[in-house]
Parts: structure tokens; sequence; C-alpha cells
């Protein structure tokens, strides 16, 4: 089973729109799927016209395990499942404190999902706390996405370096380039320099789309409403970069 | 509920036509998914292989598949095969998983259609206000074709996760406007309107009798079930359908004269040769085919017990039985479509007939019980006498003799099966039944011999193909030189001392029972 984190300390990167479609890729490409989002705005679940969760009791790994497959919800695309978010999740941080082996508990609880799914996507809040650590501790590649300006840059420096200070697996950090303007001249710069110091950076780019945009209105991925547009297909190449396919950048 | 009922919860619903789904639409959008429509034609086999195998075997616009028959509605194929909607018997299809499932289901019978129907499905989704979907539907219908009418049409609930409060509102709603759970099978439907409904076939029904039945009352009953066993088998004879049709007809045939010579005294004795005459004379008429319909189903474990070399010249001998049987078949059609042998046949059904009286016999009322064990009882004697004296010398004649004798008592004991206690049917007819198998092996590779040397007679073949007779004919020599050892054992397993004490014990019957010397007179 695989464990794909979509996160970003930055927010408004495309952090939830890259994990709703790299799901649905994920399901296109036959993996069953879960998604989970862990962001108590709960815009991912909203994307699939669903409402928040049930309030979760977290006392316990097992009380959260439970809780968590009992707000499993089918999506309207066939084995693509969500468990919404909760306004409630903002306290995953004073639970997970509370719980022995704190930084561990989460990659455990997913455990429990493994027959289930053969892929878990994770949609992140945007900061960095004991809840973004337990997830990456539990991720087989955390996703982020950079949108090629300096702040991003920035931020991307400062995960990296709390990798670094935390002694967390540098390679499961996966960049890629987001909201892509080809004609701006700043995003060109940065994208030809910043790569070379990630060998992680992946190569597929997801171009800025007004389709992207519209998501919101359509309450679906995008891949299920513009299968075929540009940035449809760079979120196809992106997910088989992920799972170590050949890519041929659209 | 089926399986899949049982997995989701919810039970198949049965649908007025009206108002359909329509009562849905006040609570929920409804937005449907295309509809499919196929027009599938079933097959099985006189025998209902598929059927009581489990499955169904249907073909849709040159598509055969096979699903398991629980399924209820045609659904996901266990295994299919593209061919054109003409295929007979297994041996046709090609696919590895199919053609070896039809092996097993269909063995020598040929398929036919057994029924035919137009199949419908469409999904529906409902939405809620934020357009999720909270629900789907399954709606199939089932409709005969001509004229095309509506059998069934039900709805499956198919709740999705976390949305199963909504499935339970949909089915409320549902049944609220007259759905119910339906326990109806479209395949059933479909072979009730067609008139084919899957019965067991079998060469030895129960008869209902008693120790007690009046012999003439009991043989009379035994002898119109097999004719309408043999009325049975004649349309498949007509169409040649498979040669099965032929080989139970003949074994009936065959079964019901032995059982006229096995219980004289029972109906008047000159009638009763007259009339396994007659049977007699049907059954011979039919011995070429039948000749012929064995060796061709025999056609390659014959190639392959010879050497590759002589297979070609040797086939050539397998295509002219082929274009013999061509012209049996047309003779044999001709003459099952007579009315002269309509004739004959009404004859002896009329003979039999239950409202027919004839002039009294010796045994005619005597308990069928004890007459028939007293005559079992002296035919297993009368087979041990014969079996002590086979030695390795004893000419094939005298086997076959042995052979005949013990095909008599078995059928005795077939027919009479249900009258004999315990389990002792099931052993003695293992041990009749091996060496009868040992028997046949033996009569079969000697008959084989004298025909090929026949067909050597009659063809005059070349070289090649004589060589590959010769071979042939030594294997089978061969082979009915083990059979002769090989009925040795199984001689002395049946005329055991064990063996023949369960024979007194079961079918001896005292001579204080006896009352009169009917018993005997009539065995004579």
């Amino acid at each position: 089973m695989n464990i794909i984190s979509s996160y970003s300390i930055k927010g408004g990167v495309g952090k939830t729109a890259l994990a709703v479609n790299l799901a649905y890729a994920l399901c296109e490409s036959g993996h069953r799927t879960l998604l989970i989002d862990l962001d108590p705005q709960g815009a991912a679940a909203f994307y699939f016209r669903m409402g928040s969760a049930k309030k979760l009791r977290m006392q316990d790994t097992d009380a959260l395990a439970d809780g968590l497959r009992s707000n499993i919800r089918e999506s309207d695309f066939p084995e693509l499942d969500i468990i919404p978010s909760n306004l409630a999740y903002r306290n995953f941080d004073i639970v997970l404190d509370s719980m022995s082996k704190s930084r561990k508990r989460l990659r455990k609880v997913l455990e429990e999902f493994k027959p289930e799914y053969d892929a878990i996507v994770l949609d992140c809040p945007p900061n960095i706390t004991l809840l973004s650590e337990n997830v990456f501790r539990a991720s087989d590649a955390i996703v982020v996405p950079v949108i090629p300006t300096v702040l991003s840059q920035r931020t991307l420096e400062q995960l990296t370096s709390f990798f670094h200070d935390e002694e967390l697996p540098g390679d499961i950090l996966r960049p890629f380039f987001s909201m892509v303007q080809k004609r701006n001249r700043m995003h060109r710069d940065i994208m030809a320099e910043l790569p070379l110091s990630y060998p992680g950076f992946l190569k597929t780019v997801i171009p800025f789309s007004v389709d992207v945009e519209k998501m919101g209105l359509h309450r679906m991925p995008l891949l299920a409403y513009a299968t075929k547009s540009e940035a449809a297909l760079a979120y196809r190449a992106l997910c088989n970069e992920i799972l170590g396919k050949a890519v041929t950048q659209p | 509920m089926n399986e899949r009922e049982q997995k989701n919860g919810f039970a198949c619903l049965q649908l007025p036509d009206e108002p359909g789904l329509e009562c849905l639409r006040s609570r929920w959008d409804l937005e449907s998914w295309p509809l499919e429509t196929r027009n599938l034609v079933f097959w099985d086999t006189f025998e209902w292989g598929v059927w009581f195998g489990g499955y169904l075997l249907y073909s849709c616009e040159n598509l055969y598949q096979l699903t398991e028959r629980l399924e209820r509605w045609p659904g996901k194929p266990l295994y299919e095969e593209a061919a054109p909607e003409s295929r007979r018997f297994w041996q046709e299809f090609e696919t590895g998983p199919l053609r070896k499932a039809l092996r097993d289901l269909l063995g020598l019978r040929g398929l036919t259609a057994v029924a035919e129907g137009s199949f419908r499905r469409q999904l529906h989704d409902l939405r809620n206000e934020a357009g999720k979907v909270i629900c789907r539907l399954e709606l199939r219908s089932v409709s005969e074709l001509k004229p095309e009418k509506m059998l069934l049409q039900v709805c499956q609930v198919l709740p999705l996760r976390g949305y199963e409060t909504e499935a339970r509102e949909v089915t409320a709603c549902l049944t609220g406007a007259g759905a119910a759970p339906c326990e109806q099978n479209p395949v059933d439907l479909l072979l009730q309107k067609s008139g084919n409904l899957p019965h067991r076939y079998t060469l030895r029904p129960d008869f209902g009798l008693e120790k007690a039945t009046p012999a003439r009352e009991a043989i009379g009953t035994i002898v119109r079930t097999m004719l309408a066993v043999v009325h049975a088998n004649l349309p498949g004879i007509l169409h040649d359908l498979d040669t099965e049709f032929l080989h139970d007809y003949r074994i009936c045939l065959r079964k019901i004269r032995s059982l006229l010579s096995l219980v004289k005294g029972v109906y008047p004795a000159a009638d009763i040769q007259q009339i396994r005459a007659t049977l007699g004379d049907l059954a011979r008429q039919t011995n070429r085919l039948r000749d012929l319909d064995v060796y061709l189903l025999a056609r390659e474990e014959y190639l392959g017990l010879v050497p590759p070399v002589f297979r070609p010249a040797l086939s050539s001998m397998f295509d002219d039985f082929l274009t013999e049987r061509e012209t049996e078949v047309r003779n044999v059609i001709a003459l099952h479509a007579s009315s002269a042998f309509q004739q004959l046949l009404h004859e002896v059904s009329e003979f039999f007939a239950e409202e027919i009286s004839h002039s009294t016999s010796p045994a005619a009322e005597l308990p069928v019980g004890p007459l028939v064990f007293a005559r079992i009882y002296r035919r297993y004697r009368k087979i041990c006498k014969i079996a002590a004296g086979i030695t390795v010398s004893t000419p094939d004649a005298g086997i076959h003799q042995l052979r005949i004798e013990c095909k008599k008592l078995r059928y005795l004991m077939e027919f009479f099966n249900e009258l004999i206690p315990g389990d002792v049917p099931t052993l003695l007819q293992k041990q009749l039944r091996r060496l009868q198998g040992r028997l046949g092996e033996f009569n079969d590779a000697s008959v084989q011999q004298s025909s090929l040397l026949d067909y050597r007679e009659r063809h005059t073949p070349g070289p090649e193909v004589a060589l590959g007779l010769g071979g042939l004919i030594s294997i089978l020599y061969q082979r009915q030189q083990q059979s002769r050892t090989l009925i040795g054992q199984s001689l002395d397993e049946f005329c055991s001392a064990s063996t023949a004490a369960i024979f007194k014990r079961t079918f001896n019957i005292p001579a204080s029972l006896i009352k009169t010397d009917h018993y005997r007179q009539a065995d004579q």
C-alpha cells in the first residue's frame, strides 16, 4: 500500500487540488484509493460534495482507527473512498501528544486500512505540527506543490531543514512545480535552478489553469470533468511519476 | 436473499410497472445511465448437464458465456468464448477453461437452445441536494421475445459506503410504492414460458414398487416407465443431436426385453414372445449405427494406440466410418419416422397400457418381491456355476455367455433396487459392476477385432492402412488377454463365500414362504 501525502507549509499552492486529482488518477490506474482530508477546512471533501465527518473519539490508536473507519464514505467514483474532515481535527496535535510514541501513531492507524486499499492519499493542513510530523513518518512520499516564486522556494528550504534536523528521510520529499505560468519570467528562472538542489524534484509540471479553478463550481476532480485538459493530463503524468512509471510530460 | 443481496444487506425488489422509480423523484434527483439490452439464448443438453452442474450457458451476438446459476441474473461470466452460435459439443469450443468446464458438464451430450429472452439492465444514481450520489439502483428486466412481453422487473438497491441510512430511506420509499422482495428467477420464467423445464433424466428410475405389489402390476409399471424413456429419446434420434439418444434408446429396448424374459409367467407367454421379437427387431436395425458411433467416439483413443507413423493411414478408416455413419443416420431416421415403426411401438405400448386386461397367467398375481428375489438368487447361482467352469482356455463364446448372464442379473437388481433392503444393493452392484466392466472390456476387444478384420475384408485397404490395422488388432488382442486375467480376479470376488452369503441372506426365499409351485414353475 502506498501512502502519499499532499503537503506544504504554505497555503494556496494547489495542495488540495493535488490531493483530489491524485486520488482520482490513482483510481483511474486501478488502485483502490482512500483520500483522508486532514485539513479542518474540509476542502477536499467539499470537492466530492460531501459534508464534514462525524466527530471522532481519539483517546487511543484503536479508537482513532475505528472512528476514521466509521467515517469512510464512498465517492461518486468507483474504488475511491473519502474520509471527510471535521473541525475537531484541529485538536489532532493535542490528542497525538497525549499518546506514547506520539510521532508514529498515524502510521499505525493507517496500517489498519491496508487490506482494503492499495493507496492512501492524505490532504494535510498547511503548517508544521505534531500531526505533520506524524504524516512525515507515515508517508511513502510527501508530494509538495511549489509555485515557482521566492516565497515558495523559502518554505521548501524550511521543510528540507526540518527533515534534516529531525533526521527524517529526505528522499521521500517529492516537490513539483504547481500553478506554473510559462510566460512568467520569474517562474521560468526559478524552474531552471531550483530542481538542481533537490534530487527528488518531480519533472512533471502542473500549469496554472482556469479549469483547476473551476473545481469549486463543478465540485468534482478536474480529471472527472475536463478529462483531456492540459492540467488533467499533467496530473495523470504526475501520478505516474510518483508511482515510478516512465513519464512523458504533456 | 442471494449472495450479492446478503453482501450489501438489501433485498432485490420486484417493481410494479407503474410508478416504477418515479416515486423517488420527489426526494432525490434521479440520473439514469445508458440502458443495456442483450438478447440471450440459453443452451443445455437433454440431461440438463449445465443446469444441474450449477451453471447457465448462454450466447449473445456470437459470444458464449458460462455463469453460476445462483447468480440468478446473468452477470459476470466465469468463462466466455467468441464463437458462432451453432456449437453443439464441448470439443467444438477452443478456449481452455470454458472447454474444460463444458467437457465435465456435457460429456457426450450435445447442446440445444432451451430458452431465449431479452435482458435489460440500467443503473440509476440518486443524488442529494449537494449533487452527491447517495444511492445507486440497478434496474433489471427480462422479456419474452416472440411476442415481446416483460416477465419480470426488479430493482436492486446498491448502497454507497457511509450512506446506508439514505439507502434504507430509498428502500422504504420503493416498498411504500408497491415494491416487494423478489424471489423469482428470470431464467426460470423463460424456461417455463418455453415449456422446457429442467428435470432429472435417468435410465434407472424409481417405479414406486412394494414387495407385495402383484407381479403383473409391477412389471406393467416398469415397462410403461421404460417405454416413456424410449419415447423421450426418439426426437434426439430423429434430429441426430448426439449419440446418447440412440444409445439410451437401445438400452431401454434391451432392458425391457430382458425383463420380459426374466419374469416368465406374468403375462401370456405367446404375447411376450411376440413383443420381445418386435423389440429385438427394432434394436437390431440400429446395430450398425451404434457400432459406428462407438468407433468414432473412440477415434482419438484408437489412434493413440498405434505409433504416429500409422495414424494418418488409420485415420482414413475412421473417415470411411464417418461417411458410412451419414448413410446409417439417414436410414435410422427414415425408419423411426415411418408409420410402420410408430405402429409397432404403439402396439407394444398398448399391450402394457394400464387399462388393458390380459388373460391370466400363473405368476400374474404373485407378490413381486419374493418372485423376483427367487429369480435374482437363482441367476446368481447360475453365474457362480458358469464361473467355476471358466479357465484360461475357455473360448470367447463362453465368456460372452457369462457376460449375458451377468447383464440379466444386473438388470433385475436395478429394476427392483427399491425392494432390496439396506446397503446390500450398493455393495453387490459395485462388485457386479466391476465384473461387468471387465467382461465388457473383454467383449469389446473381441468384437472390435472381428470388426476390424471385417473392414479389411470389405475395403481391401492399402499397405499402410493394413499395417495400422494389424497393429491395432494386436493391441486389442493383448487387451483382451489382460481382461481375461482381471475377469478371473473379479469372479473370485463375486463368487466368494462372503458375497454368496449376502446373496443367500438377502434373496433366498425360505421354502416355507413359497406357498405354491408357481414361483418355480414360472421360472422354468
